[in-house]
């Protein structure tokens, strides 16, 4: 698998933002993955694996997030992290 | 779960200072019914509604009454009580038994029982037991220690390692309550109440040692009778799929309580014994009202909706 760096932005279109319960699901679809997953906001940048980091980048709702993966599985991991802030973490 | 007069005999002989002094050998009726009667209303002839299924209290006043009954009558009332087939007689304070009930005990087959305690106290330690000896009893598979008065199951398949992290909690100077086969009963109260097995407690088996004796090994401390289950903990494999907040704790119901209920992935070099101390340590805390997971939740929405309100 060939190494790559995935940039991409999604807007938290959820109503509470990210607090425990989306972090929590970002940090499992996270885990999975080999590559290294960040989430940056505002010049905040933190790794997508940690539940304390998530909790503190002030996900608010409206708010665009940057998350870069990057590494073999990079393509997957990014797949599925747009699955979730696609579907609002799947959340009301 | 019906249970014989010796059933109660055999449990509470010590307890209730019990000694037999009549009938012996019909020590195994049946006690339908796990409460107790003052049989002085029956003495006076009264039988339209008599509590012939429960044990027969004699205390003070029976015997006060039946003395101020004429010889004949006194047999006869003693005669028409013993025929309602009930299942013992306990005198209380240590009345000497007079012979008519000696020997009526004899010909109608019912133990007659003894305690030097006042009718009350006895009434209120024996409804304690048979409480206890009547109650809903489940064995279930898993090892159960006491931390702090938080008393925690820990459970997982074979090998996964539940006496080697019940064995570091005793090192903590926790204490162990049973190894992998706990005995529950559901309490009057709703609780649940964990001890182990009379044959094997206070042992355990680890792997590559074999059977230890805890008490022996780490002194009394070490050991608990009985804990009052307020936590389960599934040892598993792990599956990357564990809880990583804690804001929707789950549950299992054993006899039909809900039980706290958390699983730990254990991975080679984790100290587990740690990680169930905090949980039980967190239980404590949830149970005294402060629920860290969900407040820290709850902070984190108000400042991201407050930011909402900010940013339009």
């Amino acid at each position: 698998m060939a190494e790559e760096t995935l940039v991409k932005k999604f807007k938290v279109e959820n109503e509470y933002g990210i607090h425990a319960r989306p972090a929590a699901l970002l940090v499992k679809a996270a885990g999975k993955y080999e590559c290294d997953i960040f989430i940056e906001k505002d010049g905040n940048k933190v790794s997508c694996k940690s539940i304390m980091g998530l909790m503190t980048i002030e996900g608010y709702p409206g708010s665009t997030m940057q998350v870069t993966t990057s590494g073999g599985d990079a393509r997957e991991a990014m797949n599925e992290i747009e699955e979730l802030f696609v579907n609002k973490f799947f959340e009301d | 779960m019906a249970i014989t007069v010796k059933t109660l005999w055999d449990e509470g002989a010590e307890k209730l200072s019990l000694t037999v002094i009549a009938g012996e050998q019909y020590l195994d009726r049946k006690l339908p019914e796990t409460a107790m009667n003052r049989p002085g209303l029956a003495l006076t002839g009264f039988f339209q509604y008599f509590a012939n299924q429960r044990l027969q209290i004699f205390g003070l006043a029976e015997f006060t009454y039946l003395k101020s009954l004429s010889q004949s009558e006194k047999l006869k009332r003693l005669e028409d009580l013993f025929e309602q087939q009930i299942p013992g007689v306990v005198i209380t304070r240590n009345r000497k038994a007079t012979k008519e009930i000696l020997d009526l005990a004899e010909r109608f087959k019912v133990p007659v029982l003894r305690t030097p305690m006042v009718t009350m106290d006895f009434v209120n330690e024996c409804t304690v037991l048979l409480e206890k000896l009547t109650a809903p009893q489940e064995r279930v598979q898993g090892t159960c220690m006491e931390l702090m008065g938080i008393g925690v199951l820990l459970r997982g398949d074979p090998g996964i390692g539940k006496s080697e992290t019940a064995l570091s909690l005793i090192e903590r100077g926790y204490s162990l309550v049973s190894d992998d086969v706990t005995e529950v009963r559901l309490t009057s109260r709703g609780n649940l109440a964990c001890w182990a097995n009379e044959v094997t407690r206070y042992h355990m088996e680890i792997r590559g040692l074999g059977i230890i004796h805890v008490p022996s090994l780490f002194g009394v401390a070490a050991i608990r009778r009985q804990t009052e289950l307020d936590l389960v903990i599934d040892l598993k494999q792990p599956t990357g799929d564990e809880d990583r907040t804690g804001v929707n704790p789950e549950y299992i119901e054993i006899m039909g309580v809900r039980v706290p209920c958390i699983t730990l992935p254990v991975r080679s070099g984790r100290d587990m014994a740690n990680i169930v101390e905090v949980a039980a340590l967190n239980q404590k805390l949830k149970e005294l009202g402060h629920d860290a997971a969900k407040e820290l939740d709850d902070k984190i929405i108000y400042r991201l909706t407050r930011g909402r309100a900010r940013n339009g």
